[in-house]
This record gives structure tokens, C-alpha cells and sequence, in this order.
């Protein structure tokens, strides 16, 4: 009997031990359990948002790409090209919104790239996302920031009201380079530019003798190649974002759903060592009466 | 050639929305409230000065952003 008591004393204390760290760890697991499911049902849901919205972007993007391409159809056609010593704007097209994957870094990226093969550039921010990327390497050269982009399907209002900022502020510049995310498939994009030239250069062009053209419509045209051009990157890089926030959310619910099945296998498996324990417990206390 | 609306003192963009907007106002009921969605912007911009950001300000669909 005095054998069998303090064997039965060790297994109560060390199965109690066990007992304690068991249902603390189980509460745990329970409440880690229940925030991945709600996580993994708003992430389920944004995806959802995303593509139905990506469905609507991407509609807007092919109107965008024949008015933008019929554009750059001009400045190809006369044989356009920027001078080496001219001034350069950097039009940076993102948005405000974060959970989209790597758009807002793919074009700053372009961005900051270009400002280094020409230091002088003056940079245009479109979006809050870029604006925070870019004002931590090249603050000096930004000259305006916009925001309140990328909560709905660009309209040519925007970009109307965009360009008409920047003339406004007489920022001289003999090319306009607009840095966004061209949309490649559903799940690729990639970071593009579309160039828009001043009156002076466009009027320097090689086949501008083609064009029965009067000196005072090329301040209009100079001025909707630029609205025509930003509609053009807000509408491509709203669809790639869309189609990027898709996959990301899609991505975020099935690492989700990963870890649901193993915090349910963790589980299951302690509250059946739970379970087991209490049973020996019964056991040899039964076995000690 | 010069263009009134040049001598008035707006841009080209100015008066293509300003036209625009009068083509919308005169649409039927039904047509006019899918357009006029499309005349809304509710654009923020603020300019730079040496790596500083200014005050925030809306975009003036009316007159335009006369720089001051």
C-alpha cells in the first residue's frame, strides 16, 4: 500500500500538471481557431468584391486602350522623339488602397528608376499607396499628389480634372511619362510607360510636315493627349489592381484554410490526450480504492 | 484662329467637360442620372515644396484650379 500511494501521487500530480497545460493550450488552440475563420471569411469575401469588380475594370480598360492606343498611334506615326536634354514628369498611376499584392511597388519601382537615368524629373503621385513608397527615396522630386484614387472605376472626368491640375501648376516639361501597371492576363501585370510629348517637341517631330496642322490647336491636342493618356494608365492599373487584389485574397483564404485543418488536427489531438489522461486517472484511482 | 473660350481663360479640358456637362443636364430623366454618375470626381490633390507636402485640397470641378 505505501508502495503503490506514491506512485499514485506522482501520476496524480504529473497528470494534473499535464491536465492544467492541456487546457490552457486547448482554449488557446480554440481561440486561434476561431479568428483564422473569421479572417478567412472576410479574405473569402474580398475576393469575391475583387472580382466582380476586376470583371467591370477590366470592361473600362479595353474602351481606355483603343482611345490611349489611337493616341500613341499620333506621336508614333509623326515620328516623335524626346530630346536629350529635355525636362521629364513622371506620372505615378497606383491607388489608395493596400491588400493588393505588389502593384504599388512595381510602379514605384519604375518610377524610382526613372528619376535615377534622369535626376531632375518632376514626379506626379497618383495614390496614397505610391506616394508613402516614393517619399522615402525621392521626395524632392515630387511636385503634386493626388489622392482619392482607386475607390471606383476611373472615369475621363478624373483624368480630365488630373491633367487640368497639372497645367495648372505650369510644370514645364518636354515629355510626360506615365509609369503604371499594365494588365497582362488575370493573374500577371506589369509596370509600363506611355509617353505624352509638349507642343514643342511633337512640333519637332520627323513627320510632322504629314499633318495640315494650325499653330493654335496644338496646345488642345497637348492638352487632351494628356488626359486621353492618364484615363488610359487609372483605367489599366485599377484592372490590374483588381485582378492582383483577387489572387492575393485568394491566396490569403487557402493559407487560411491550411491552417484551420492543422489547428483542428493540433486540437483534436490535445483534447484527446485530455481525455486519455483523465481516463488513467480514473483508472488508478479506481485501481487504489 | 483663336478660340473664345482661350481668351475667356480656360483650358481646352476645361471647356470640353463644361460642354459635356450641359450635353448631360440635357438628357432624358432615366439616361441623364447614369450620366451625370459619370460627372462626379471627388479627386484631393496637394502640391510639393522640397520634399514637404502642402495642404490638401479638393479638386474645383466648377472653375478649375486657378493656381494662386
Amino acid at each position: 500500500m505505501f508502495a503503490i500511494r506514491p506512485v499514485v501521487a506522482n501520476a496524480t500530480t504529473r497528470s494534473v500538471g499535464c491536465q492544467h497545460r492541456n487546457y490552457a493550450t486547448l482554449k488557446e488552440i480554440q481561440l486561434r481557431l476561431k479568428s483564422v475563420r473569421s479572417i478567412a471569411k472576410i479574405t473569402k469575401s474580398m475576393k469575391m468584391i475583387a472580382s466582380t469588380k476586376m470583371t467591370r475594370a477590366q470592361k473600362t480598360m479595353e474602351i481606355a486602350r483603343t482611345f490611349g492606343s489611337t493616341q500613341t498611334a499620333l506621336f508614333t506615326n509623326a515620328d516623335t522623339k524626346p530630346t536629350e536634354e529635355g525636362t521629364t514628369l513622371i506620372i505615378t498611376v497606383s491607388s489608395d488602397r493596400g491588400l493588393c499584392g505588389g502593384i504599388h511597388s512595381s510602379v514605384s519601382k519604375a518610377s524610382r528608376k526613372h528619376v535615377q537615368e534622369k535626376p531632375n524629373s518632376q514626379v506626379v503621385v497618383l495614390g496614397d499607396k505610391a506616394k508613402a513608397q516614393l517619399s522615402r527615396t525621392i521626395r524632392n522630386n515630387i511636385r503634386l499628389s493626388f489622392n482619392q484614387i482607386g475607390k471606383a472605376t476611373p472615369t475621363y472626368t478624373e483624368a480630365c480634372a488630373i491633367a487640368d491640375t497639372i497645367l495648372n501648376e505650369k510644370i514645364e516639361f518636354d515629355q510626360a511619362i506615365i509609369v503604371y501597371n499594365y494588365f497582362k492576363s488575370v493573374i500577371s501585370y506589369e509596370a509600363d510607360t506611355i509617353p505624352v510629348f509638349s507642343e514643342s517637341t511633337f512640333s519637332k517631330s520627323g513627320n510632322f510636315d504629314a499633318y495640315e496642322v494650325e499653330d493654335d490647336v496644338l496646345e488642345n491636342l497637348h492638352e487632351f493627349a494628356l488626359a486621353n493618356s492618364i484615363y488610359w494608365g487609372l483605367a489599366e492599373g485599377h484592372a490590374s489592381e483588381m485582378a492582383s487584389k483577387r489572387s492575393a485574397m485568394e491566396n490569403a483564404t487557402k493559407n487560411a484554410g491550411e491552417m484551420i485543418d492543422k489547428l483542428t488536427l493540433t486540437y483534436n489531438r490535445g483534447r484527446q490526450a485530455v481525455i486519455t489522461s483523465e481516463l488513467i486517472d480514473i483508472i488508478t484511482g479506481a485501481s487504489a480504492i | 484662329m483663336s478660340f473664345a473660350w482661350k481668351a475667356a481663360g480656360i483650358s481646352y479640358l476645361k471647356y470640353t467637360q463644361i460642354c459635356a456637362r450641359a450635353v448631360r443636364n440635357a438628357l432624358k430623366e432615366e439616361q441623364r442620372l447614369i450620366a451625370q454618375r459619370r460627372d462626379e470626381q471627388g479627386l484631393k490633390f496637394a502640391k510639393w515644396e522640397s520634399g514637404k507636402q502642402g495642404e490638401l485640397k479638393p479638386i474645383d470641378s466648377a472653375m478649375g484650379n486657378v493656381s494662386v
